[in-house]
């Protein structure tokens, strides 16, 4: 299964929400590769604390080079192995493997051409073919690799793989706006996709939302807020899911949100559950959030036809 | 031998010079496909060159190989000593189907140093299918360690990539379903083999697992043989990847309950289209067995293999057996 991590904005939480499904997912026991194409900005070896990797690979063999045909090869990285966070060194029993494959250091956005397309759609194909998931992590909006990526999926080559989507987005009026426009708009993925080849019901159908860094009104924080402060944010989370149902984000489209942590506002990271029973610096209800949602991301029902 | 190989042969049999090294690359993997293919599909995908034969064979184990592709290559050779070597020559590659499942891709040369000291026209190249010429003199053990040294982003020739491109073709191939029963690694065997004179120690001189993909063996060969050490190559690492797998498998179902019998019973399929591959040296040059032999002694593929196949078919029993009594006692209660 591949699943595509896109936003029409950069900042949404996309990345760390991404590395922490990718994350939990390998706990639950899959083989997981995590493809950094967000070549502008590859943050996702920060995340994992892969030393040598923060801000893509120095190596040369990052995906960014495999994809112009500079390497036979992209690098993988065992994060297992490599990463530098005592809590994570070590597969613990019972998880799968945890592999990324980083972008390059100092990328950046680069033209498509048919060439790259078949690299692509070989890269998935090998990746496919050992991973049970392949998550990828896109650069905001409809950029080169989002346009890459729908030319690739549509090959007939790939037709008997899972392809899913997954839109980040942040709980205010104009995050909502953006990715609805970034998924239904005009210039919208539905549009483009369909322009390249994809059936657009099916591609409608395996795209789906996550709220991320959402204030949860009913947590016991909340309890200290003034009664006047309390019915505002109230107020207003009614006309963010008005405005979500409106915009085709509501609960049908939504697979899950991720609450506000404390934690990831200040460190871009994985939140382990060491940091949630032991040292209690992230809240429960946001490895509980990360792990639900790792599981819904291969659960068939939740990507029922709408 | 295929018509690639026997040039080169012959390409080295008129001038018997004992300086040469033979590297290759050969990468093994799935064939991304649901069941295991015919002969007729394998010729199919195989024919790489329209009009040039896919050859095949039905004993000891279905296999069908490609015609050989020739690449022209002129670049640099990786050498140990740090040493700057250039080569103008070509490169074969070819990839092969065995028991209707495994795919290999493989590249390879056989790198000697040239008699001209300036760079010939093409169709003196062209005429030596799979030689690539040095100019200057070389040192073939420093060759043969910087090639099993050399990093995957490197400048210099590049026979990972090639074999990495030819493994992509077949398996991107569009007579292929691409869902195939179970997720494994694709390994690759990094190999060398230099000559030696007849009265030199030949055979093997190291095997080694250098990560959970690349393994390297390094060999040293009488002249004559040069042109058959690829098809050995190819053999041992089949047999290496099907070890590899078998036992990724079986991690992998005692990851998630360890003694649920329905997780060894979802073994099955990989045990009924993995376990009959096993055919150590078929369609290898039996002057090669001793190479064969030497590496069982050292690394023990088949005692391996046995050990894990009886452990499988143990299980599977065991797990039967647990089943039908889960079975058969839920309805006695009943
Ligand atoms: N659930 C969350 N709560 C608080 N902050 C978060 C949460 N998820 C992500 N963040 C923070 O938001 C910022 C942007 O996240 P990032 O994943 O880099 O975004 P993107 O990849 O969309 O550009 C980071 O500082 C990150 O730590
Ligand atoms: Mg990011």
């Amino acid at each position: 299964m591949i699943i595509l991590s896109t936003s029409d904005k950069g900042g949404t939480g996309r990345s760390v929400t991404s590395c922490n499904l990718a994350y939990r997912r390998a706990l639950q026991g899959s083989d997981v590769a995590y493809l950094d194409f967000d070549f502008g900005s590859p943050t996702a070896g920060a995340i994992l604390s892969v030393s040598g990797a923060e801000r893509g690979t120095t190596s040369g063999a990052g995906l960014h080079h495999y994809l112009q045909d500079r390497v036979a090869e992209p690098e993988q990285i065992d994060v297992w192995s490599a990463s530098e966070r005592e809590g994570l060194r070590g597969r613990p029993m019972g998880a799968g493997r945890l592999v990324l494959v980083p972008g390059d250091q100092g990328g950046g956005e680069f033209p498509v051409g048919t060439e790259m397309v078949d690299r692509c759609i070989q890269l998935f194909l090998s990746m496919e073919a050992e991973f049970e998931l392949v998550l990828v992590d896109l650069s905001a909006g409809r950029s080169q690799a989002a346009d890459l990526i729908l030319s690739a999926t549509a090959a007939r080559q790939l037709q008997a793989i899972t392809v899913r989507w997954l839109v980040f987005h942040r709980w205010t009026r104009q995050h909502i706006i953006a990715a609805s426009g970034l998924v239904f708009g005009e210039r919208g993925l539905i549009e483009a996709g369909t322009e390249r080849g994809h059936d657009r019901a099916d591609l409608e159908n395996s795209i789906r939302f996550v709220r991320t860094a959402v204030l949860d009104l009913s947590s016991p924080e909340m309890a200290g807020l003034r009664p006047p402060q309390a019915a505002w944010l109230q107020s207003c989370n009614r006309e963010l899911q008005e405005l979500a149902t409106k915009t085709k984000l509501g609960r049908t489209t939504m697979l899950g949100s991720i609450p506000l942590d404390p934690v990831l506002q200040w460190r871009e990271q994985l939140i382990s559950d060491n940091d949630v029973v032991f040292s209690q610096i992230a809240n429960p209800q946001t490895s509980q959030a990360y792990e639900d949602l790792a599981k819904r991301l291969v659960h068939d029902e939740a990507w029922m036809s709408l | 031998m295929t018509s690639g190989t026997s040039s080169v042969h012959r390409a080295t049999t008129h001038r018997p010079d004992p300086g040469l090294v033979a590297l290759g690359e050969v990468r093994t993997g799935l064939l991304q496909h649901s069941a295991a293919i015919p002969h007729q599909l394998a010729e199919r995908i195989l024919q790489l060159v329209p009009g040039e034969r896919v050859r095949l064979s039905q004993r000891p184990i279905a296999h069908a190989l490609s015609p050989e592709l020739m690449a022209g290559v002129d670049c640099r050779l990786a050498a140990a000593s740090g040493t700057h070597i250039d080569g103008t020559g070509t490169v074969l590659t070819r990839a092969s189907i065995t028991g209707g499942t495994v795919v290999q891709a493989s590249a390879r040369a056989v790198v000697g140093p040239a008699r001209a000291d300036h760079r010939l026209p093409w169709s003196h190249y062209m005429a030596r299918p799979g030689m690539i010429e040095t100019r200057g003199k070389i040192e073939v053990d420093d060759l043969a360690a910087g090639f099993i040294g050399q990093p995957t982003s490197s400048s210099a020739l590049d026979l990972s990539a090639l074999s990495r491109r030819m493994m992509d073709v077949i398996q991107g191939s569009s007579q292929l379903d691409h869902a195939p029963r179970m997720r494994t690694k694709r390994t690759r065997l990094r190999w060398t083999a230099r000559t030696v004179t007849a009265e030199q120690p030949h055979g093997l001189v190291e095997f080694a697992i250098e990560d959970d993909v690349l393994r390297t063996l390094q060999l040293r060969t009488k002249i004559d043989r040069i042109a058959m050490v690829a098809s050995l190559c190819e053999n041992l690492a089949l047999h290496d990847w099907l070890l590899s797998t078998l036992l990724e498998l079986i991690e992998r179902e005692q990851r998630g309950a360890p003694h649920a019998p329905q997780a060894v019973l979802r073994l099955r399929p990989a045990i009924d289209s993995l376990l009959h591959l096993w055919m150590p040296a078929a369609h290898i040059d039996e002057s090669l067995h001793p190479v064969w032999e030497a590496l069982e002694r050292r690394a023990g593929f088949t005692r391996q293999w046995e050990q894990l196949r009886d452990r499988i078919r143990d299980q599977v029993t065991l797990s039967a057996v647990t089943l039908m009594s889960v079975v058969t006692e839920g309805s006695a209660s009943e």
